[in-house]
């Protein structure tokens, strides 16, 4: 086995500041956005909410195909309008039930060329009478029934999609409608029926998997309430792994001789590295936190929380107040931000000075300072009270653009423990 | 304890996604309405004048309610949208066909999408009720002479059906997925209490790593002063070690060069991991010395931290002393085991030599410090190098 070099540096991982994401497997994962998991989150109910909202649409517009039977020239067409647009939506529905994933290209192409024949169908059907918003049914469902694949195909497709279905119905009215002010109401609207909901979908499902994303995220930082005092965090460990690993082939080829001594420059050079990376691993996690691990491991805290822990008192919290910490800090940066505005939580830990009250003579005390600016004092609401309650006593101030929260906070002596 | 979800910010969390949905359905459809409203000949242009206002007043509670839970939003807007309706019903002459589909969006689509946000809580469903025959009532009613009451009521029906059907299904959506997210979370704890505890198990394996990282250090500066067949013996011991701690088990170096898988004995003895030692510095060319006692007990994180700062002496002698043998005087009273590290090499002065360049403060001292041992430096230029570890028994 000839010697190669490990392709990456784990240096950044501890020296130089703030680590780059240290996400566990599970994390990433499950917050890429799309991925098939996500539908198990939750989507796929939305996904049979939109299956329902659309068969209901489409029973709709069966009731307005039949009231208008007898104006049609011809409704043949019609009906096969509605009859193609009721197998397709029966196909698809049963296509992503049975589909664990997304749905395959071919057949989202399917899908869209299905719902054009609909389209062009139903103008057929009622080109004569020159007035489409008044008589189009299938067309205006086949623009909603986008909504069955708003879970399972990415949002850019569907906007393309919706779009293309909008721009081909305002042409196909203008084309042929003779627009005056009598007739110009009923194509308003239908073009609307057939376009809104669809975008309306569209705000809901990116709502949704935010508050999926956000939701996870915070369950994740949260896994850090129960940890030791000192913490190495998830990627210490696949870390150590992978530098013990490289360490091992490193020697072994030297050993079995397939590496030829004196060592080239640039292998030695990665032993060099070798031995400082492991050195920095096996040092690491004397001072780390739970907290410090909850904000660097967390998409949403590492962007705009802060922290100063020198002593590492945070480690000293218990779970309960951990909690109350991470919500606070949580709740400060998803909640209270004027929009616009960037808001960023500096959280300063540090020993109080003040004597410990009657009582808790075995306690010791810590003071914890949340200062936050781009929040709007009177935007905290109450259960971001109740959150910094469960840390400690507190008093708040407020000065320029920023809230300052200074939490007195006891906890046991890690003398006693 | 923690695995149970935070139900107060779940319900703002699914509140949140509720008042964006509605901010921008109802929106959307308002502007629908006021086109219809404003063509030509829709409604008077009195009629129109005055509704403006109202339409404006929609539009700005309609996006409050996208940033806000208070049903203060929601309320002035289902006002407002009824004086609107009954306006447009009792302009001059009637409306035209524009004007009844301004209603109709505004009443069936426009109002009906704050629906949405009227799900969660009775207060909230009661006030939904309330709305909707306040709305539906005098929609039909004003707009009867115009067209017929049961489409119009159908309309508006399935309009707020629809809505509060999207609005029940969100909030029952989301307490699922808040689960699904709630059962990751227990199990990322549960992987994280893992890694926790492999990284503990590879940190722990001090002895083991202190060896390879003397050998890489070496490799690192080409081998300088080792025999290549010396090397190569070291690198395949050091490899078996790595390859023992990979598949699971924690190793400890041994003297005779066979290796076996520690046990949890509480205490080793200290001699043949002395010995150890002392062939890895022979085999990269320092001779070792040992003088006095050889089996000393000592618990094995003691034992651990007190070898490791020994080795790192003995590094520091091999690199920077410039003579090729080092002392190491081992002794021991009731309380204290002390090794005395010796050598005649060039010295220092220990002003001029940053401690941290000589890795002596985190290797030597922290490690020593943790187990509540210490260390102590003498050195003179010239007269060579002292240093005494101290560990308790």
């Amino acid at each position: 086995m000839t010697y190669a070099p490990p392709e990456e540096n784990t240096l950044g991982v501890i020296v130089g500041g703030r680590p780059r994401h240290a996400k566990s497997a599970t994390g990433r994962r499950l917050t890429g956005d799309d991925t098939p998991r996500l539908r198990s989150l939750g989507t796929g109910y939305v996904g049979v909410g939109a299956a329902v909202l659309v068969s209901l649409r489409a029973i709709y517009g069966l009731v307005w195909l039949v009231t208008q039977w007898d104006l049609y020239p011809n409704p043949i067409p019609a009906a096969a309008a509605w009859l193609l647009l009721v197998v397709v939506i029966a196909g698809t529905i049963t296509a992503i039930q049975l589909m664990s994933s997304q749905l395959p290209h071919w057949m989202f192409a399917l899908f869209l060329t299905g719902l054009a024949s609909v389209v062009a169908l139903d103008v057929y059907a009622i080109w004569s009478l020159d007035n489409i918003g008044e008589y189009a049914t299938s067309a205006i469902a086949a623009g909603m029934t986008l909504l069955l694949v708003l879970t399972v195909r990415p949002s850019t497709d569907i906007i393309v999609a919706v779009s293309v279905i909008g721009a081909a119905l305002a042409v196909v009215i203008a084309v042929n409608v003779p627009l005056t002010p009598a007739n110009f109401a009923p194509q308003i609207t239908a073009l609307s029926f057939a376009v809104l909901p669809t975008v309306i979908g569209l705000v809901l499902i990116s709502n949704f998997r935010r508050l999926v994303q956000g939701e996870l995220d915070r369950v994740l930082a949260q896994s850090t309430l129960t940890a030791p005092r000192f913490a190495v965090g998830m990627m210490a460990s696949g870390e150590l792994a992978r530098l013990d690993l490289a360490a091992e082939k490193l020697l072994d080829s030297l050993a079995n001789g397939s590496t030829k001594l004196p060592l080239s420059p640039k292998i030695a050079s990665t032993a060099a590295s070798l031995a400082t990376e492991l050195r920095l691993h096996l040092i690491e996690g004397r001072r780390a936190t739970w907290l410090y691990h909850a904000i660097t491991e967390s998409d949403l805290l590492g962007k705009s929380v802060t922290l100063t822990d020198k002593g590492s008192l945070a480690g000293l919290l218990d779970p309960v107040q951990r909690d109350g910490l991470l919500s606070t800090a949580w709740l400060f940066v998803v909640d209270t931000a004027k929009r616009g505005v960037k808001n960023s939580v500096h959280i300063m830990i540090a020993p109080s000075t003040t004597a410990v009250a009657p009582g808790f003579e075995d306690k010791v005390a810590i003071g914890i300072s949340v200062t936050s600016t781009g929040v709007i004092r009177n935007r905290i609401d109450a259960s971001t009270w109740q959150a910094i309650a469960k840390v400690g006593s507190y008093t708040d101030s407020t000065e320029d653009s920023s809230v300052r929260l200074d939490i007195e906070c006891l906890v046991d002596n890690p003398a006693d423990q | 304890m923690q695995t149970l979800p935070h139900m107060d910010l779940i319900a703002k969390e699914r509140d949140r996604v509720l008042q964006r949905t509605a901010r921008v359905a109802s929106m959307s459809f308002l502007t629908v309405s006021v086109i219809c409203l404003s063509l030509p000949g829709a409604v008077h242009t009195m009629t129109l004048l005055l509704c403006f206002p109202l339409y404006l007043i929609i539009a700005v509670m309609q996006f409050q309610v996208g940033r806000s839970r208070s049903l203060g939003w929601v309320v002035p807007a289902f006002v407002a949208g009824i004086v609107a309706i009954l306006l447009i019903a009792g302009t001059p002459g009637g409306p035209s066909q524009a004007g009844l589909s301004a209603a109709a969006q505004l009443a069936s689509a426009s109002l009906a999408c704050l629906a949405i946000v009227l799900t969660t809580t009775l207060t909230r469903r009661l006030v939904l009720l309330a709305s909707f025959i306040g709305v539906a009532g005098i929609t039909v009613v004003a707009l009867e002479p115009f067209q017929k009451a049961i489409p119009t009521l159908g309309l508006l029906t399935v309009g707020w059906i629809l809505t509060a059907l999207i609005g029940f299904w969100i909030s029952s959506g989301v307490p699922q997925a808040v689960r699904r997210i709630a059962s990751i979370g227990r199990a990322h704890r549960a992987e994280r209490q893992a890694s926790e505890i492999e990284a503990q198990r590879r940190q722990g394996a001090r002895l083991l790593h202190d060896t390879v990282l003397a050998t890489l250090t070496l490799l690192a500066h080409s081998g300088v002063g080792v025999s290549a067949d010396a090397m190569r013996q070291q690198a395949g011991d050091d490899a078996r070690l790595l390859r023992q701690l990979r598949l699971g088990a924690t190793p400890t170096p041994q003297a005779s060069g066979d290796y076996s898988l520690s046990t949890p004995v509480s205490e080793t003895v200290l001699g043949t991991t002395l010995e150890s030692v002392k062939q890895r510095f022979g085999r990269m060319g320092l001779e070792v010395r040992w003088h006095g006692t050889g089996q000393v007990l000592l618990p094995s994180d003691v034992l651990d931290a007190f070898l490791l700062a020994l080795a790192e002496c003995l590094e520091n002698v091999r690199r920077h002393s410039g003579v090729t043998d080092a002392h190491v005087t081992i002794t021991e009273d009731d309380t204290t085991v002390r090794a005395m590290i010796t050598d005649s090499g060039v010295g220092f002065v220990l002003d001029d030599v940053d401690s941290a360049s000589l890795g002596f403060k985190e290797s030597v001292v922290a490690r020593l410090k943790e187990v509540g041992g210490q260390a102590r430096l003498f050195s003179t230029p010239g007269s060579g190098t002292t240093v005494v570890l101290e560990v308790p028994r």
